[in-house]
């Protein structure tokens, strides 16, 4: 009977540690389950606007530096501005699309990501400055007729020049930004590769900090009077 | 040497850059290429200025240069453009009856040398200052230092570098006991892990981020940016780290402690090389007129400083510094990890800080307690903002305290410079007076009647110039304004000297990694603009001081440098002769029977180390560096419910400094015509705040208005705005507060609290 009965409460020992630990452990478990909320005071989620410059430098892309120049297959200035209705308006799309009813960033952005030679089109692929943009057809319409609807008035503003001396400051310095960059924060996408307009493409796409050296001509900010410190004195020289 | 240069030429084609430049020259062009160093910030690369009938009209990068192998910046490729400014001062003016009248420059100098002769006669010695220049030349700084100290004999000489570079000196004389970095900037081409501590160099130091970058791309080197806004620098580096302000103490005293309670010590390097050492703590911030402070510095054993570090766990300091524990525990096992070669850097975010000095030391803590340092790709590295704020203010020693070799209060280096200069050396004083904040304190005071400014636009970048523009404009003090451009200081001159610039003098500029550059005048200064030193000799001349100036006037820096090098003769910085500086594109002091050192204090490339062991640090009398105890202090002012933001203050890659200079240039000024606030898009939001609306900034000293700027630029931490100073327009320093690190007496423009409201 005593031996029995030591049995027994030997089991109910075991059984109370069994549900103890199981208790333990299931509300451990439950912990982990748990998120804490951290303040984000220091939110990484916001990048400058101005770092596109070294968004294709991530080691993980292109290496531009390494890639041949396909002197037949590349673009010049005018098929760059061929499907732009004004400078620095959102190309058109030049080709049949795949899919219409698709946003296109599963689709265009398959090649016009990183680019590449396209045997149907026999051209390379155009990169675009901001691949993570991916409702493309919001603003990139494909050409379907070659008509209008009625006459047309609208004169396409002259391309800014370009080569020796169009946006250069000093001899031999380097050329300023004669765009805007609103959306083309990523210079090198257009201006380096097989696809680059012959015209623009940089010789030293290597160069990262493109904006060490070029700076944009067009300023986009509005002009603020500065006459805090008038000067007491004429100069000889101010006229 | 030649054979190494070749082969990383050959390593990294697109660095010889300056043959892409040519295409863009006409070819008819027939243009004369003269060397010299670049004029904006202390990188010092090689630039040539092309020049046809007598005008300035091309910069290319000097492709023999090892600094920049042939690429600039964008104020580098366009500097010379500012000669041609139309506001130009061109001619002496001079304040009659309210009205600045040109003057003859004789007849200007005539003025100036009276009126100094006056204030000493009537007042003394110390009523008359001269403030000058990180931009001065070696010998404008050299003939500076000569005349206030050598003939007039007073120490009221400081310069601008005290608001830049005192913090990084202090640092160095105090850990090193030897002023400037041991490295060069060839660390770069063997480093695997570049850590920046609050510091921009995309846009302040670009040349050398670019050959970081090179290093990026082609080593996979990596790039982790420590600091308080999200810039360039942060966006390209492997890694951004944001911290709070003020907390760099914090963190760096956070990966000393990992590196000891992980065991990544390097013991033999600490024990054979290495002192440690405290000093006093709660030195207050200098913000009362006439503030003294001296650290009495004791020596401590390792074991004080391991339970000095227990209070800097990964987990406290991660409290307060909002850095997570994971990334001070990750930057601790870079700099622990013997495999890898680390190079810090830093510049102003370390420099202006309240605790400026302290933070210096703790940086190189870290570098000695691992032994990495005075190695090739290994070793702190600080930088410097202006061309010859190492070669002038810092060798020649333009400071209260300095002589071109050691300090006033040392009996021994006063006789050497009484020697040389050939005067009694009773007549140098043995106590420094003002260093720069507290010099114009005493303008304000009306202890100082007479001040020289010289290559420096103090009103625009000092602290709290609301206190201290008035104070110029006071009747009490006589100003002399040298400068090549107008500027708010000029503004408040009495005499206004027409300054040459530059590339249309002869000088010589020493840059960060101890590099001296030489340059011959390359064009004609307009009307009666003249150098700087010529028009300090004039003044000593018309002072009576004619025999301690012999120097002819064609050619006076050639005859200044070579009397300036008997100063630093020996094997711990002998300066390059100035035949091989006319040649080649600068060398690097200690120049030694011929050779540059490129890693000072390492034997294997250091001459001057004579105790037989591999590394010597020959500045310290027992040739051991010091690991200094230094805790983490607040600072002076901190945000609070009224003035709920920090200010933080510096600069734009478009413009240098206060920008009399690079607003001259149009590209420059068309990029970036105007100052901002930036604000991070959290709190624009909170407030209500749109891109470009107009915003007034007012702290307890003054305000500024300006348009916001969100989410462009640069990013600050939440609670933190950001403003550069460059323009006069909307001056910043109205706004800042003239605390400064009681060790260097530097400024600290980084931080202190305003409020934001919509103007």
């Amino acid at each position: 009977m005593r031996k029995r009965l030591v049995i027994i409460s030997f089991f109910v020992i075991i059984f109370i540690a069994f549900i103890t630990i199981w208790n333990f452990s299931y509300r451990e478990g439950l912990e982990e389950a748990y998120i804490p909320v951290v303040d984000e005071t220091h939110t990484g989620n916001f990048i400058p606007s101005e770092s596109g410059v070294f968004k294709r430098f991530d080691g993980e892309t292109i290496d531009y530096s390494k890639m041949p120049i396909d002197e037949n297959h590349q673009r010049t200035l005018k098929d760059y501005y061929k499907n732009r209705a004004y400078l620095g308006a959102p190309p058109s799309i030049p080709h049949s699309v795949a899919k219409e009813r698709s946003l296109g960033g599963n689709t265009c952005v398959q090649c016009h990501q990183s680019g590449g030679f396209v045997e149907k089109f026999n051209a390379y692929a155009p990169i675009t400055p901001h691949p993570e943009m991916i409702n493309c057809r919001q603003c990139h319409v494909t050409k379907n007729t070659n008509n209008t609807f009625k006459g047309f008035a609208f004169r396409k503003k002259l391309s800014p020049k370009v080569g020796q001396g169009a946006n250069n400051a000093l001899l031999g310095s380097p050329p300023m930004i004669p765009h805007k960059l609103q959306m083309r924060e990523n210079c090198i996408s257009c201006h380096a590769g097989p696809s680059a307009p012959k015209e623009i493409r940089v010789s030293h796409p290597e160069r990262v900090n493109c904006r060490q050296c070029h700076l944009p001509k067009i300023n986009e900010q509005p002009q603020i009077d500065t006459s805090t410190f008038k000067r007491q004195f004429n100069n000889s020289n101010e006229d | 040497m030649l054979s190494a240069m070749t082969a990383a030429a050959s390593m990294f084609p697109g660095i010889l850059f300056a043959s892409e430049q040519e295409k863009g020259i006409p070819k008819g062009a027939n243009l004369d290429w003269k060397k010299g160093p670049c004029r904006f910030c202390g990188v010092g690369c090689g630039i040539l200025v092309g020049t046809e009938n007598g005008k300035a009209v091309a910069v290319k990068g000097d492709p023999n240069c090892s600094v920049n192998k042939g690429l600039l910046c964008v104020k580098g490729y366009h500097q010379t453009m500012c000669i041609q400014s139309k506001d130009r001062l061109t001619h002496a003016l001079v304040k009659k009856n309210g009205k600045y009248v040109q003057t003859p420059i004789s007849e200007a100098l005539d003025i100036v040398a009276n009126k100094m002769k006056e204030t000493i006669a009537s007042h003394g010695k110390d009523a008359v200052a001269m403030y000058t220049s990180g931009q001065s030349t070696i010998p404008e700084g050299y003939v500076a230092s000569k005349l206030m100290k050598g003939a007039i004999g007073t120490n009221n000489l400081d310069c601008n570098a005290r608001l830049c570079m005192a913090s990084a000196v202090a640092g160095f004389l105090t850990t090193f006991g030897a002023d400037e970095p041991m490295g060069c900037y060839e660390d770069i081409d063997h480093a695997d892990y570049f850590i920046t501590w609050g510091n921009n160099m995309a846009e302040m130091h670009p040349v050398l981020f670019s050959r970081m970058l090179e290093q990026k791309s082609r080593r996979g080197a990596k790039i982790i940016d420590f600091a308080t806004r999200t810039t360039r620098s942060s966006t390209a580096s492997n890694r951004s780290i944001l911290f709070e302000p003020q907390t760099d103490l914090a963190v760096a005293n956070a990966i000393c402690h990992e590196i000891v309670k992980n065991g990544w010590v390097n013991k033999s390097f600490v024990e054979k090389h290495c002192n440690f050492s405290k000093g006093l703590t709660n030195m207050g911030y200098g913000l009362e007129d006439n503030y003294k402070f001296k650290d009495k510095p004791e020596k401590i054993d390792f074991k004080a400083y391991k339970e000095f570090l227990k209070d800097y766990t990964p987990e406290k300091v991660s409290k307060y510094s909002k850095v997570s524990v994971k990334d001070i525990k990750y930057l601790a096992s870079i700099y622990g990890d013997p495999n890898k070669k680390v190079v810090s850097y830093w510049c102003m975010g370390m420099n202006q800080h309240t605790r400026g000095t302290w933070m210096n030391n703790l940086v190189y803590n870290i570098h000695l307690l691992t032994g990495k340092i005075s190695q090739p790709g290994n070793g702190p590295f600080s930088l410097t903002g202006q061309p010859s704020a190492c070669g002038t203010a810092r060798e020649v020693g333009t400071f209260t305290h300095k002589l071109p070799k050691g300090v006033v209060m040392n009996e021994k280096h006063r006789k050497l410079a009484a020697k040389i200069w050939k005067v009694p050396y009773e007549r140098i004083p043995a106590k420094p007076t003002y260093h720069a904040t507290e010099m114009f304190r005493a303008v304000d005071r009306g202890e100082i009647k007479f001040i020289w400014t010289q290559a420096t636009n103090p009103l625009v970048s000092l602290p709290k110039t609301s206190r201290y523009r008035p104070a110029m404009e006071k009747e009490s003090c006589f100003v002399v304004v040298s400068d090549v451009f107008p500027t708010p200081t000029s503004d408040v001159a009495d005499v206004i000297l027409p300054a040459a610039w530059h590339i249309e003098k002869s000088g010589l500029y020493g840059n960060s990694e101890r590099r001296t550059q030489h340059w011959n005048q390359m064009v004609e200064a307009p009307g009666e603009a003249t150098a700087d030193a010529w028009m300090f000799i004039e003044v000593a001349k018309r002072m009576g001081y004619g025999d301690l100036f012999p120097y002819s006037e064609e050619n006076h820096v050639e005859e200044i440098y070579n009397e300036y090098r008997q100063f630093h003769e020996g094997a711990k910085h002998g300066m390059a002769p100035l035949e091989v500086l006319k040649k080649e594109s600068g060398a690097i002091w200690p120049y030694v029977d011929g050779k540059s050192t490129q890693w000072r204090f390492n034997a294997k490339y250091d001459p001057a180390c004579s105790n037989g062991e591999d590394f010597h640090f020959y500045g310290k009398p027992d040739g051991k560096a010091v690991i200094w105890q230094r805790p983490f202090e607040e600072a002076p002012e901190k945000p609070d419910s009224e003035y709920p933001f920090w200010l933080n203050t510096g600069r734009v890659i478009e413009h240098w400094h206060t920008g009399s200079m690079t607003r001259r240039i149009p590209v420059l000024h068309q990029a970036v015509p105007n100052a901002y606030v930036e604000f991070h898009p959290d709190d624009a939001k909170k407030l209500g705040i749109r891109n470009g609306e107009r915003i007034k900034i007012t702290s307890r000293r003054g305000a500024c208005t300006l348009p916001a700027s969100i989410n462009e630029r640069g990013l600050p931490t939440k609670g933190q705005v950001f403003v550069p100073f460059f323009d006069e327009n909307m001056l910043i320093n109205d706004v800042t507060l003239d605390a400064f690190c009681p060790i260097s007496k530097e400024p600290d423009y980084k931080k202190c609290a305003v409020k934001v409201e919509k103007a």
